[in-house]
This record gives C-alpha cells, structure tokens and sequence, in this order.
C-alpha cells in the first residue's frame, strides 16, 4: 500500500469540489414535464437562467434533459443529460454493452401522469406507476425524484438535499487551465471540468451494503457526519494496488456502482449508476445536515448518499425490493445474471506464481494424487508465456503444451493459462503486429498508440470498447490460433483494470483516447469487463457455442457476472486478510457477481500452517475456490505441512467436492434469478436485525451457514443462529436453537458450519480425483428436519459443460419431507422435441436428523421397494464420526418422481 | 457390485472376511454381514466392508497384478474411467476397458529393480571400502590431532622460554644503552661547554626541523579528509536509487575504506578486504532492494516524491519490481528474464572467507605471513588417494587453506632439534653478561619468531582438525571423505558447486550466488541441509538441501528451485549403498520372481 501514490479525495478536484457543497445548493427546476414515447420527459432549467436571461453566452447554464422510465418488476430509470439540440461541444459518454439488450423489453409504456400538490410545496409533482403499491414521484421545484409507497412512505429519493450539480461541457475561457497533475502526471483534461454529483436518500434503512470493491466491513461505515472520524469517501476506481490493507474506503480492483440499503421495517431497495468514470460516494452519518434547514419526513430513518463522478451522465436505476432477493432480480434483471458455470470451474483450483515447466506440473499433479486430495484445475501464470507474449509458450520450459493438458485432461482436469490485455510492443509479435496494423489499440492524448509499461516491459492496450476490436481478440482463442492450446484450457484475465506501472496511479492516463473520441477517464472502470467480455466470448467461439467459457478476472464492473469469475486480488497470508474476505465476497455476490473467491492461503507472503488450514476450510465455501502464491513465497501446496495438516487440508477440499452438487444447484439460482450463491445472513433472514451487520459468517443458499474461525488457537467461536428453527452442525450433527448466540468449543478439524432446520442438501459423498470422475456417482441427501418434520431442498443437473440446460437439457428436483414421507417433483417445465439430459444417478443413502419417529423401514413408491432404515455415519470421510438415521440404498434415480414411506 | 465378492481383498485378510458371515468393520465401529461385503454402500466409516467398490472413501482397493506387483489405490480410483491397475481390476464396471499390461510392465519393473540391485551390490562393495579407508584417515587426523597437541603443549613452553630470555636480553640491551645514552649526554655536555660560541647557527637548525615536522603533520591531514570524501560517495551511491554499483567500483571503495583501519598491513589488508566485502554486498544488495521499491523504509516519502523525476520506463521498471521482486534499474533485455537473476550480479566475490569455520584462517594474519603462504600445500595430500577414480563432478575442497604442517608433522625430529637449539641457546647466552653478545641474541630472537610462528602454524592445524572431527561423518564415518570434497553439476547457464560440510553455490561465470551454508544432516543421512545462503529480495534466505541415493559415483544431478530460491538437488553416491538396502531389494526381487511364471500361464 503505497498511499502517496493514489489521489485522495482533496486532491481529485471533482471531488473536493462537490464534497464542499452545501445542501440546497442545487438551483434545477422541472419544467415542460410530459409523456413522450411511454416515458415521462421534462427540462431541468436553473432557476437564475430565467432570471437573468442577459447572462453571457458561455457561462450560461443550459438546460438538461431528463426522462424517467419504468421497467416491469419495480425499477424506476432516471437519465439526466446534456441536450443534444443545444450543441454541446461533445457528446457526453454513456457505457455501452452493459444493459441486456433484453431490458429494453420490459419497459411499461407510460400513458399517463397525475399531477399532484404535495405537502407544503408551492409547485406541483408529477406521478407515474412504477409498480402495484409503488409511485415514482418528480417534484418539479425544488426539482427532486422519488419513489413512494402508495400510502406517501418514501423508499428512494434523488436530490432531496439540492446536491445535484451537473458541470456542462463548454468551451474553455480564456486563461483557464484545465490540466491536472498528480506525482509528474498530467492530464490534459481537453474538455475541461464535466463532473456530475447528487445526493441519494434511502428511508428506514438501517444500513447501505455494496459498491464494490474494497477491504472493509460489509455493513458500509458513514465516511463523514458529526462524530464520525473524517475518511475518504468510498472510492470507485479500477486499481492494480500493491499489497492492499484489510480494512480501507480506497477501491480496489473492480466496481459497481450499486448500493443496496436494509432495514427492518421496510426491507430492501437499491440505487444504481450506471457510470464507468471515477466515483467516489460518502455515506453520511445521521444528522450531517442539521444546518441545512432541509425536512424530509421525519418519521421515516434515512441514510443519506453523497455520489459523485468525473464524467458521463446521470443513467440511475431504482429498485424497490422490498426483499433482498427481489433487488438482486431487479438489479441483474439490468444488468444480467451470473453465467452458468461449469461443474469443473466450481471445484477445487490449484495455482501459484509459477508453476514453472512441465516436469513442476506434472510432480504436482501427481502429489495430488499421491496423497489422495482432488483437484480439477492447474493454473500457469505469467512465466508460462514467451518473454509476456500472451498466447503464447516459453517452449524451453513447455516444450509440450498440447501433450501436458492432455496428460491432465486424462484425469478429468483442466489448466488454465493467464492472458493479460497488455500486448508487448515487438514487431516479431503477431499480436501486436495485427493490432498495429489495424489500429486497434487504446491512443494517447495526441493520438499515438499509448505505449504503457506493464510485465511485457513496453505494452500497447486494446481497445477493446469497439465491438470490432473484440471480435478480433475473440478469434485469438480458437485452437489455431492459440498455438498450443487444447479444448480443456482456460483463461485468466489478470492486470485489466488495466494496471500501468508508468501510469498515473499504476493505470492508463485519463486523457486516453478510445473509439472515436471517448476519453479513457469516462470509462475507465468498464475497461477490463469489455476485455473480460472478448475473452469469454473467444472461449464460446472457440467451442462453437457448446462449451461453457470460463474466465477469471480481476477488474470487475457491473455486468461482469455475465463473463466468468473474478477474484479479490493480491492479497495477504494475514488472518485479517482471511476475515476480510468474507465480506468482500458478500458484497461481490449481492452486486450481481456471485462467482467469486479470494486466495486461499494470501497471495503475498507465507501463512502459518494454522492459517492456511483455516483458510482451506473457510476458501472450501467460497463460490470460486483457489489457492494462489506469489513467486517470493514457500511452496504451500496442501501435503507440505505435516501429515496432520494435510489430512486437514484434505477434509476441506472434500467437503467442497461433497457439496458440489449443493453448489452447482445454486449457481443455477444464481443463473436464473441473480440471487448469489453466497448471502448475506440478513438475505435468508431479513428481519433479524442481529444479522445486519454481521459479515464473519454467511449463508451458502438458503440451507448452510457458514462461521469463519479468524484469530490463531481459537478455542471457542460465538456464532449468531438466527431464525426459530434448530441448526445442525454438519460435522458433529449436534443441533442448536436458532435466534440466539451460541458459544461453540471449535478445534483445529473445521470450521462450524450448520445445516438449517427445514432444509435438504443434496450430496455426493464419494469424492474423485476430480470433479469428473464423479459424474456417475450417487447422490447423499441430507434431511434436516424442522419442528413439523418438515424439509424441503433442490436438486439442478445438466451436462456440466454444454449450453443445452438452455434449451431445457437439465434436471431439476423438487425433494419435499413432510407426513413421514419424502417426495421428488419435477420441477423442470416439460419441453416437447427440445434437448432432452437424463442420467442414471441413484441416491444411495438418505440421512434424516430430527426424526422424533422411530421407523426401521420404508417404502419406495411406486416400485413398492423396501429399503431399512438404520444408523450409519454422517460423514463418510470422517473417522469415528457421529451416526445417525439413515435410510439404506433407496437407490432412486434422480430422474424419477417417486416417494419414501417411512413405515 | 462386484461380480467377485471378495475383489479388491488382499490375500492375507481374506481369512479375516471369509472367517463368519457376521464381520466386524476393523475400526470396531461395527459390524456388517457377508451379504454387506462390497454391496456398493458403506457401512464401516473406514472401509472394512468395501474393499472392492468406491463406496467409502477411506478405503483401499487390492489389486494382485499377476505379473507385477500387487497393489493398492484408494478406493476413489475404483470404477472412476481411469486405468490404475496394471491388471485392469479396478475397472470392472464395463464404463472403460482396461487392459492387463502386468506383465510388460513387471518385466520393465524387474529389468529396473535388476539394474537397481546391481548398483546396490557394486555400490555396497566400494561404500565398505570407503568406510575402512575413513577409518584410517580419521584415525591418522585424530592421532595428528593428540600428536599437535603434545607438541603445541611443549613448544608452547619453548616459546614461553625463549621469551623470557627475549626479554631479558631486550631489558639488558635497554639497560646497555641507557647506560651509553647517559655516556653520550656527559660527553655532548662537554662538547657543548666548548662550542658555546656557535649557539646562534645551532638554533637555526633546530627551527628548520620543527618546519619539517609540522609539514608531515600537514601532509597526513589531506589523505584522511580524502578518505572521508570517499565514504561521502559511498554513502551517497546508497540513496542512488537508480543503478547497482559494479563490483570493481566497489572493490574500489573497499579499498579506500580498509585503508586506514589496516594501517598498510598488506595481508591483514587483503582478510579484510574480503570480510569486507561480503558485508558490502549484503549492503549494497539491500541498497537495491530498496532502490527496487524505490521507497526505503525510512524515507519512503522523498523517495515516492523522487518518482516523479524518474522517466517512463524507470517508472514502469520500478512499480514492476514491487511484484517481482526483481533490480528495476536493469536496462535492456526482456523484464522477464531479469526476474530469475535477479540480483547476482553484486554477489560476485567469494565469499568463502567469511563465517566461523574460517576463524583459524582469519586468525594467520601474523607479520610472517607471506613466509606462511609458501609453506602452503594443498590441503592433506593423502585423501587424494582414498577418492581417486571417481572424481568426475568431485573435487577438493579450494578454498580450505588450511595448512599442511606437512613438515612438522611427518619428522618428529623437529620438534627434538628446537628443544635441543633453544635448551642451548638458553644455555649458552648469558644474560647477565654485557655487553650483551649480539650474535648470541640475534639467535635467540630467530628462535622465538621461528617457534612462535611454528606454534601459531600448530595452533591453526589443531583449530581445524577440532573443527572438522565435531562434525556428524555417519553412523560409520561413510560421509568422512566428503569433508575436503566439492561435487559439481552443469545445469544450462549455471555451475553448482556442493561442498559438504562446508557451504553450496550456484555459479554464473564470474558471479557466485551462496545457496547456503552446511547446516546438518536430515532425514537419517538422506538429505544434506546447507542454509542461510545469499538472500532473495523479499524472499528467504537461499538454501539447498540435497538429497542422497546410492550411486557408483559420487554425483550431483537435478539442482531444482521448486520453491523460490529454496533449492534441490540429487547426489548419488556409494556412501548411500546400504547392506539392508540391498537385502531388501533382493527379497523385492525374488517376491516378483516367484509370481512370474505363475502370472504368465493366467495369461
């Protein structure tokens, strides 16, 4: 962390200045409000254009336009911008490729608008539909907009303390300067101030969560307000940060410009910007406007927002919840839902800085085998390549890459190699030649190639914003032209933010030039989802639409759910780093990015064995699990550590293999419904407020909770069951009461994760060398029964690696328990002469915890099979462990609908 | 569930399943019936009832592979697609066809375990040789040690002796001369009473000769403030945070900086300088450690400030360093490549003088020195012949300068002839005669300087001997010959050099990179630890451990940096030939043989 080196809040001028302004400032009123095209239209005028009608030409404010539209399922859209008919010197940048071109189709045609006089208001208000029970309000003077209850209770609001300042492009006046300079940087800033800030209010929330990425708590701290502690507002800016802290406002890798506030009373709603310029947003502490003179119902909490950009428009979603999961919808509805994985990328990942040849591959990849610890992919970092020419091989240490994938791939395993988007300036490299030749890199300020330093030493930047360019890059990956490459490889998209070691704050300088004339400052933060987007989609061109892509990457925007997974960056072998973690990956996943993980065991430095242990047992539940080093530290693969820390190790990597057919059902949630895999205690119980802001345990679905051990020698761990029903603890099977605190004696084995009562997790308890070899293997379900002896639990199957789920190809099961008998439905929607996926998996073993009845058999409707029901192990792999009810060989195929008697 | 209900059972514990129909799971956990026995469920946690399915996974599969060696996998790997027994009996779920390759593969493993036992034999034979021949040497180093010993005990006295006389003789010519200088002072009084008259030119003189002095004292002022202009660049280059200094620049300001402390003791001089150096690498490597982050500890923010001075490729070098680790001031050349040499080239000098086992040698710094330097032999001549015939990537040990005594140690006549000489000496000087005879005290301080060098010559052999006999030879002294024996392996660019008991290094050209000093024997005398070598920018400390396996010749092959700058290497040689090594192999052997014809007619 070298914090001289990134701007803080005073020194980025846009900033500064709109931190300092004082509430009403904002002088807009709504005028020539209507319907036009199904949307409600109207100018927003400054008050002293009309009054002072003389005012020179060029500092006049012109006035904006704005229109406010309303999509099914309660998102309200707001854009704001210069107006076109009125000349603006340039066209102000709005981000392209992030909405679902699909959006567009949920759009309700407004037909009408009432007007209405609210409270003590001297002008009128003008109301729109959003939603059965919901308004969207424009108050026209002072001009604000929000979203009401039917009944007048406020959910959103938009300038309801006149923060809203839009700086219009203009032409520059004589002896401005416009230039900005940071550490021997200058951007020469050509258009000159174009900053956009306003003020969000969420009512009756008792916290905000969201806007990614950072170390910090879940829950987001007030950054200013009395009695707070002066910080930095929470910053949105792609960075490469070296060795970053546990806990800082300061924005890391990636960024989404959403948040997403929860309450009690009321529930959840959430406010997003769609805006890839640098952002930076205070959270205020109550009562920072008591001087205002401002009154907002004041029976209803509020938590207040101050947000700001560098450039581009106002494009403002608002989603009404009002749970947490329906914000999640509403959001990913927006921007899309998480991609359909395959099996294999949700297993264990095994990598570090470097595996060096193809003799250091292959050694470990038998080590895995050796000590009988599964593992479904090996990665290669940089070193892999040809002097940092990406897509390509050092043939002195990988003579034979085709050779060493397939050796790997005979185990069901699969490499993945690393791409970054800095292409090393060298003629004798096709890449850079072609992209020279056909102008496809990222320009400087005066309209050369831009020539950044970055591993391959001089490196030039795709410009991957123009649809042509990635089209171009997608083509790179097809297996003739990635020399070396084969069907089971795949990609890591690392240093996009992008990172320049030269640059201004280790990235690309502002004044950039991408596409026609779109300045890298306004999209700065979208640059590694755009090379992100072209490489995924280079996989799918590759498998001619029928292999499911898989792409890590670390810069992140909204959208990126929709490419592949991302990971937190270089982080630390500190126990802080391990606890920080868990909130990063809940804040990933309630912004849409559900497929995330953070290295397992710290990128930089070397764990104790106490903690790398832990880590295994806590990163075995993150969504994307991977163990990564950097080239500076001890080898740290599992069996290095002792006979009794890789049994440890061991166990975690098996308990993720058991529970990935748990893990692939919720991807496909996630899939259908943007609801992350991994959530928020709050989002299973959103009434708890014991759970607001608690962010060292999670829920994996709605059925497992999770509890972090995060300090060395732990010896006890106080964990918050919420909810009225009893929690069984998956290793023990001993069940505890929910809504309440529990102090747990924990040892070294695991870490405490429960099973819900009321909950049934599908399993496969034998475990492989891979994730592929499992496929045919039975299923385990575990029943966990609630005060009516009662469960219930899903099961989603496809081919694991095909698109064909999407044409109807999958299974998917409902498993209901209730009146002494367990039923399978079908929940899959039949689909007549479509793809059709079976398979002859049986469940070999069903486990019932919570059974007060005492059955000894039971009966397998309708083959009219009897099966017995006796005590057997809870834990296959776990030696001396409990034993508990257990039906024997029912031996169903999951296909089929049938029924368990207990008799 | 397996067609053969007892598959995957080795033959010894089929008594233990065939025995009843109730078995009980060998945890005690339970029991299950015959029925239960590889049904395709598990019912023991850890396996008992299925040794031949993939139903728990604690288990274990057998698989006899007629033919070959029996085996047994994890009973993940049964029916998983996957080929594990050369029998194919792992697979029998009709998902892959495996063929039986036990006899192929048991002929390739016989003809291997052959080869193996023939080296064994071989090696066994030389390894008790060897054995025998460190016996002897380390018999002789330790009977030269108790002869040393003796001898320093009685030379010692010899010296004490002489001494004594020395000083006598030096008290009488002291007294010889005050008695002169008191002789001189009355005549000089006479002369002066004379020459009273000539006062005035005398005067003068003695004024011009304080002018001289006071010159010298001027002229010694320039060279000291010389010197510490000197120490000003070497300090400034330390905040120069862009290029490594060049070893002979380096050598250079050594030069400057020992000047003075070793007041132009030549030898003491060059000790120095070497120690010296080391101490100046490790300075100046940490130098560039910083100057790669280019933001040391103390002053980070002048040093973040400077950046903006730096040009662009400085910048995009320095930031890079941060992940790599690697000297950002490099020019040219791919980064990529400087990310493995990192910093060796400030590692060039030798570093062999330096650290404890050396103290005797630090400790030959006497005036006599360079008489010393030619009595030098190389190091026990003698051993030259226990390991000759196999020193193809062995050889001695160089820098060990520890000194033969050859000459002191083979006649015992030395030792009789000084007591004789010094018992005559002392018998024949007359201390208390004067005018002290000056050819008589000339002898005796020949013969204190001769004994005293000769004892310190004893004194540093004995320091040595210790030195090498603490150390751990084996349970039967087979690794005594490796003490004065480096191995070396080529690998690409690099030239490694394995000195047990000593230290390692990795050698380019002219550059050497210390993999570590000797640390201990580990793994009950498989492996050789050699630690706290060189160190890595912001990674351990370099160290090397080399593992041993019998060999014909002693051999060092496959250095490797599994982990970064933690390095491996493979040795063979006869020292790990062990009697029970081969016994084994040969009971292995017949075992395999046995099976043989009985698996080729189930073919």
């Amino acid at each position: 962390w070298k914090k001289d080196e990134f701007r803080n809040c005073n020194q980025t001028p846009f900033c500064k200045r709109a931190r300092a302004r004082k509430p009403s400032s904002s002088s807009l009123i709504a005028q020539d409000v209507a319907i036009f095209d199904g949307e409600l239209t109207a100018k927003l005028f400054p008050e002293k254009t009309q009054e002072n009608p003389d005012e020179q030409d060029q500092d006049r404010i012109k006035p904006l336009v704005l229109s406010l539209s309303v999509y099914q399922d309660g998102i309200l859209r707001l854009k704001i911008d210069e107006d076109p008919k009125l000349d603006p010197p340039k066209k102000r940048f709005e981000v392209p490729d992030v909405i679902l071109p699909e959006f567009s189709n949920k759009k309700l045609w407004l037909q009408k608008l009432s007007t209405e006089t609210i409270g003590g208001d001297a002008g009128p208000s003008s109301i729109v539909y959003l939603l059965d029970g919901y308004e969207a309000v424009l108050r026209h003077d002072p001009f604000e907009v929000y979203v009401r209850e039917k009944g007048g209770n406020r959910v959103i609001s938009l300038n309801s303390h006149g923060l809203l300042d839009f700086e219009q492009l203009r032409v520059k006046r004589d002896g401005e300067e416009w230039e900005e300079r940071f550490k021997g940087h200058t951007d020469r800033r050509p258009h000159g101030p174009q900053s956009i800030s306003f003020d969000v209010s969420f009512y009756e929330a008792d916290h905000v969560y969201g806007i990614p990425e950072r170390a910090t708590s879940f829950a987001l701290k007030p950054t200013r307000g009395p009695g707070i502690e002066d910080s930095e507002p929470y910053r949105l800016f792609n960075l490469d940060v070296f060795e970053y802290l546990h806990e800082s406002p300061f924005g890391l890798y990636g960024s989404i410009p959403l948040m997403i506030s929860h309450g009690k009373s009321r529930g959840t709603s959430g406010f997003f910007w769609l805006n890839a310029a640098e952002m930076q947003i205070d959270v205020l502490g109550s009562g920072w406007d008591a001087e205002s003179g401002i009154s907002l119902p004041s029976s209803q909490s509020r938590i207040d927002t101050l947000w700001m950009s560098e450039a581009g428009i106002v494009d403002a979603f608002f989603f009404v919840g009002p749970g947490p999961k329906d914000v999640v919808r509403q959001y990913t509805s927006v921007t899309g839902t998480p991609a359909m994985p395959q099996l294999f990328a949700l297993a264990y990942h095994q990598c570090r800085w470097n595996y060096r040849d193809e003799e250091d591959v292959e050694q470990v990849d038998s080590k895995f085998d050796e000590h009988d610890i599964p593992y479904d992919v090996l990665w290669l970092d940089i070193e892999h390549t040809d002097g940092k020419r990406y897509l390509t091989w050092d043939r002195m240490l990988f003579p034979h890459p085709e050779e060493m994938q397939r050796k790997l791939a005979a185990k069901g395993r699969h490499m993945v190699t690393i791409v970054d988007p800095h292409i090393k300036r060298d003629d004798s490299y096709f890449l850079h030649k072609e992209a020279t030749e056909k102008r496809y890199y990222v320009r400087d300020a005066t309209g050369k190639d831009y020539d950044g330093w970055c591993w391959s030493g001089s490196s030039s930047y795709l410009d991957v914003l123009r649809p042509e360019v990635r089209s171009w890059w997608a083509e790179k990956f097809s297996l003739e032209n990635y020399v070396g490459s084969t069907p089971s490889l795949y990609i890591w998209n690392d240093m996009n933010e992008p990172s320049v070691f030269n640059g201004p704050e280790v990235t690309m300088p502002r004044d950039a030039l991408h596409q026609e004339d779109a300045e890298h400052r306004e999209l700065h933060n979208a640059y590694g989802y755009y090379f992100h987007m072209a490489t995924a989609d280079g996989l799918v061109k590759r498998g001619d639409g029928r292999d499911r892509p898989f792409v890590l990457s670390r810069a992140v925007f909204a959208g990126s759910q929709r490419y592949g997974a991302v990971w937190t960056g270089d982080n630390t072998a500190e126990w802080d780093h391990l606890r920080v973690s868990v909130p990063m990956i809940l804040t990933l996943g309630l912004t849409g990015i559900s497929f995330s993980g953070a290295d397992v065991g710290g990128f930089f430095g070397n764990p104790e064995p106490e903690l790398l242990v832990r880590w295994y047992q806590l990163g075995a539940y993150y969504p994307f699990f991977r163990a990564h080093a950097h080239h500076d530290t001890k080898r740290r693969e599992p069996w290095l550590f002792g006979d009794r820390n890789t049994e440890r190790i061991r166990e975690a990597i098996h308990i993720r293999y058991m529970l990935l057919p748990y893990f692939y059902t919720l991807f496909r949630e996630a899939n259908t419904s943007g609801v992350p895999v991994v959530r928020p205690l709050w989002m299973e119980f959103p009434s708890e407020e014991a759970t607001f802001s608690n962010d060292e345990a999670f829920m994996i679905g709605s059925s497992l909770l999770v509890q972090g051990i995060y300090t060395e020698h732990a010896r006890h761990a106080s964990v918050y069951l919420p909810g009225k029903e009893s929690w069984y603890e998956v290793k023990t099977g001993v069940a505890y009461k929910g809504g309440r605190t529990h102090k747990l004696d924990v040892n070294e084995e695991s870490v405490p994760a429960f099973q819900r009562a009321g909950t049934i997790i599908p399993r496969k308890d034998r475990f492989r060398r891979s994730s592929t070899q499992m496929v045919n293997d039975p299923y385990t379900l575990v029943i966990a029964l609630n005060s009516s002896q009662a469960a219930e639990g899903e099961l989603y199957v496809d081919d694991g690696r095909s698109f064909e789920f999407q044409q109807g190809a999958y299974i998917h099961r409902r498993f209901v328990f209730s009146d002494g008998k367990l039923t399978s439905l079908n929940l899959a929607p039949p689909s007549p002469g479509q793809a059709q996926f079976s398979s002859e998996c049986v469940i070999e073993r069903i486990i019932l915890q919570g059974l007060t009845t005492g059955q000894k058999s039971a009966l397998i409707e309708p083959e009219n099979q009897k099966a017995e029901i006796e005590k057997g192990p809870l834990l296959l792999h776990s030696r001396r462990g409990p034993t508990v009810i257990t039906i024997r060989k029912p031996n169903v195929r999951i296909v089929d609908d049938w029924v368990i008697k207990l008799l | 569930s397996p067609e053969n209900q007892f598959l995957g059972i080795s033959p010894e514990d089929e008594k233990y399943y065939k025995s009843s129909e109730v078995i009980k799971c060998k945890d005690g956990s339970k029991k299950f019936s015959r029925a239960q026995l590889n049904d395709d469920f598990c019912d023991c946690p850890d396996g008992t009832d299925e040794p031949g399915t993939s139903a728990c996974p604690g288990g274990k599969f057998y698989c006899r592979n007629v033919g070959h060696t029996p085996l047994l996998v994890f009973s993940s790997r049964v029916n998983d697609g996957i080929c594990d027994c050369c029998d194919g009996s792992d697979e029998y779920d009709g998902k892959v066809k495996c063929p039986n390759t036990c006899w192929e593969a048991g002929k390739v493993a016989r003809d291997k375990l052959k080869k193996k036992i023939a080296t064994y034999q071989e090696g066994v034979a030389v390894r008790k040789q060897e054995v025998e021949q460190a016996k002897v040497a380390m018999a002789k180093d330790e009977a030269e040690l108790s002869k040393l010993q003796n001898e320093e005990k009685i030379l010692k006295k010899l010296v004490e002796q002489l001494k004594e006389r020395k000083e006598q003789i030096e008290k009488a010519e002291e007294k010889e001369r005050l008695q002169k200088e008191k002789e001189e002072q009355e005549r000089k009084e006479a002369e002066e009473k004379a020459n009273l008259e000539k006062t005035k030119v005398e005067e003068e003189v003695e004024h011009d000769r304080n002018e001289v002095v006071e010159n010298s004292d001027g002229e010694h002022k320039p060279t000291e403030s010389t010197y510490e202009d000197k120490i000003g660049i070497l300090e400034d280059s330390h905040s120069y945070q862009d290029t490594a200094e060049n070893h002979d620049d380096l050598a250079a300001k050594d030069d400057h900086i020992d000047t003075p402390e070793h007041k132009g003791s030549l030898v003491e001089g060059v000790e120095q300088h070497a120690v010296k150096q080391k101490e100046e690498s490790v300075a100046i490597s940490e130098t560039d450690s910083d100057s790669g982050s280019k933001v040391p500890p103390d002053e980070g923010k002048d040093a973040s400030e400077k950046t903006e001075s730096l040009s662009r490729e400085e910048l995009g070098r320095l930031v890079a360093s941060r992940w790599t680790g690697e000297d950002a001031s490099r020019e040219g050349g791919d980064v990529d490549n400087a990310k493995d040499n990192d910093h060796e080239d400030h590692v060039e000098a030798p570093k062999d003088t330096h650290g404890g086992e050396y103290d005797g040698y630090a400790s030959e710094s006497d005036d006599d020195n360079q008489q010393y330097d030619d009595e030098d032999v190389e190091a026990d001549d003698d051993f030259g012949e226990v390991d000759h015939g196999d020193s193809d990537s062995s050889y001695k040990y160089e820098s060990d300068t520890d000194s033969d005594l050859s000459d002191v140690t083979t006649s015992t006549s030395w030792l009789e002839k000084i007591q004789k000489t010094v018992l005559n000496l002392l018998q024949a000087v007359n201390v208390f005669q004067t005018p002290v005879n000056r050819s008589e005290a000339a002898s005796v301080r020949k013969e204190y300087d001769e004994s005293s060098a000769k004892l310190s010559k004893i004194h540093s052999r004995i320091s040595s001997l210790t030195q090498k006999l603490k150390h751990d030879f084996g349970p039967n002294k087979e690794f005594y010959s490796f003490y004065d024996r480096c191995f070396e392996s080529k690998q690409n660019k690099y030239v490694y050099k394995v000195c047990p008991y000593k230290q390692a290094s990795q050698v380019e050209g002219h550059s050497t990179t210390r993999l570590g000093s000797w640390e201990k024997f580990e793994d009950s005398y498989q492996v050789m630890v050699f630690a706290n070598g060189d160190k890595c920018w912001n990674g351990p400390d370099r160290s090397l451990k080399v593992r041993l396996k019998c060999g014909l010749k002693n051999e060092v092959a496959d250095v490797d940096e599994p982990s970064r700058c933690e390095y491996v290497a493979l040795l063979s040689t006869p020292a790990l030939c062990l009697e029970e090594k081969l016994q084994e192999l040969q009971h292995k052997f017949e075992l395999l043989n046995k099976e043989q014809p009985q698996g080729h007619d189930e073919l």
